[in-house]
């Protein structure tokens, strides 16, 4: 089982190769959508590439909640 | 019953102008989803009540009294009218369904045609599409997707009767949800969804300051739904995520996001258009887009406009087959714009 911060590190990891976020300083409060600009299709892409990952199913009502970087290593971190 | 096909019922309106596709180069041009509907609730009301009371043939000439009534006094719906048919006819396949070059009679053949797609419209939901003759080609398409439990993305365009999703729904059992974009309907939405619950719970409500949309599309494609999305203007997703296509003769940008979301979620992606073929009867062509498509994040622009210009030469080619059927009345090219620009 992966420990958090390697789950942090996967996360963060994600975000910056599929949404090239590689000069943009990524924290546990970064937010999806204000800070990152991430819209809808790029939420659907990120949940898929962290499936991919992790082998769990998010359903859409965990996705609904998620806003910061914070949440997501929450919810994988809960699941695991 | 599982369809739900009322998608963009109150965008197609002669009155409700708009504009969908951005033409390229308009940067800061007026998106279309930002104009508030124009029609009257009331108005629909009256004319739903009117159809329920007298029926589709008593029907027919107030519908097209409120056609004339528009041809006459929407003199940019009428522009618009006549530059598209304009279009088709300046196409050698389009040439062949005009006995002569498109003018007044022809742009007025073109809102009558409107108004019977609305009473058709009424028809299918009032008194089910049993009433009609559907000659269906490529339905084993769908059929062959359900029966492997895949959800099929479905794009269709304001071309013909998008209401005989309901008649391929109701054939096989299939649900099939529509995307509508509310803000821009909103008040015709109501209406539809009081007049069934069941409308409203096939409706997926676009909301761009929202994911919760694209959510919704994703759930019901992995419970093996189909999702319908009228893609023949720009309301899906972020704005900055369209494709430069061209169609009849000049470049439209279309929606990019049905294209990554059926790489997203690994869903095949089908045409359909329905078209009237004469009282009661309409021809439903159902075609293959892609099978599975295939992105990656640098080239997934390209596979888009790929796509998104495979669908538009197929509208390309039903506007030439049935001019008077596409229901978009106004500057949908940008052409009014364009020529301001250059003025200026």
């Amino acid at each position: 089982m992966p420990s958090r911060n390697e789950i942090i590190a996967m996360v963060k990891e994600v975000l910056q190769q599929e949404f090239d976020l590689t000069d943009v300083e990524l924290n546990l409060d970064t937010h999806l959508v204000d800070d990152l600009d991430l819209d809808s299709i790029d939420a659907i892409d990120m949940a898929v590439r962290l499936e991919e990952r992790t082998g769990l199913h998010f359903e859409d009502d965990e996705l609904k909640s998620l806003q910061t970087i914070g949440d997501i290593v929450d919810k994988i971190d809960g699941r695991l | 019953m599982v369809a739900s096909s009322n998608a963009a019922a109150g965008h197609e309106h002669p009155n409700d102008a708009g504009r969908p596709a951005e033409p390229v180069g308009s940067g800061g041009a007026r998106d279309w989803s930002g104009i508030a509907e124009r029609g009257s609730l009331l108005g629909i009301r009256i004319t739903l009540w009117w159809y329920r009371i007298f029926g589709r043939l008593l029907t027919l000439p107030v519908v097209f009294l409120v056609a004339g009534y528009f041809f006459v006094t929407d003199a940019a719906g009428r522009r618009a009218s006549l530059a598209y048919l304009r279009r088709v006819y300046a196409s050698d396949a389009g040439r062949r369904a005009f006995d002569r070059a498109p003018g007044m009679r022809e742009s007025f053949r073109h809102y009558r045609s409107f108004a019977l797609a609305i009473v058709d419209r009424f028809s299918v939901w009032f008194d089910g599409p049993d009433q009609f003759i559907f000659d269906t080609q490529g339905a084993e398409l769908i059929d062959r997707y359900a029966a492997e439990g895949r959800g099929v993305l479905i794009l269709s365009a304001h071309l013909g009767n998008f209401d005989a999703l309901r008649r391929l729904a109701e054939r096989t059992g299939e649900v099939v949800n529509v995307l509508m974009y509310t803000d821009n309907a909103k008040r015709i939405n109501r209406l539809f969804s009081e007049m069934s619950p069941e409308v409203r719970d096939r409706m997926i409500v676009v909301d761009p300051s929202s994911v919760l949309s694209v959510f919704a599309i994703r759930e019901r494609l992995r419970r093996g739904e189909h999702v319908a999305i009228l893609a023949d203007r720009n309301e899906l997703g972020n704005r900055t995520r369209s494709v430069t296509v061209r169609l009849l003769g000049d470049e439209v940008r279309l929606p990019q996001a049905p294209v990554e979301l059926a790489g997203l979620l690994g869903c095949p992606v089908v045409l359909l258009i329905a078209l009237r073929d004469g009282a009661g009867r309409y021809r439903v062509f159902i075609e293959s887009l892609a099978e599975r498509v295939a992105i990656s994040r640098s080239g997934r622009e390209a596979v888009a406009a790929e796509l998104m210009g495979a669908f538009a030469r197929r509208i390309e080619h039903y506007c030439c087959s049935e001019p008077y059927q596409w229901f978009n009345f106004y500057d949908y090219w940008g052409d009014a714009e364009r020529s301001t620009r250059a003025a200026t």
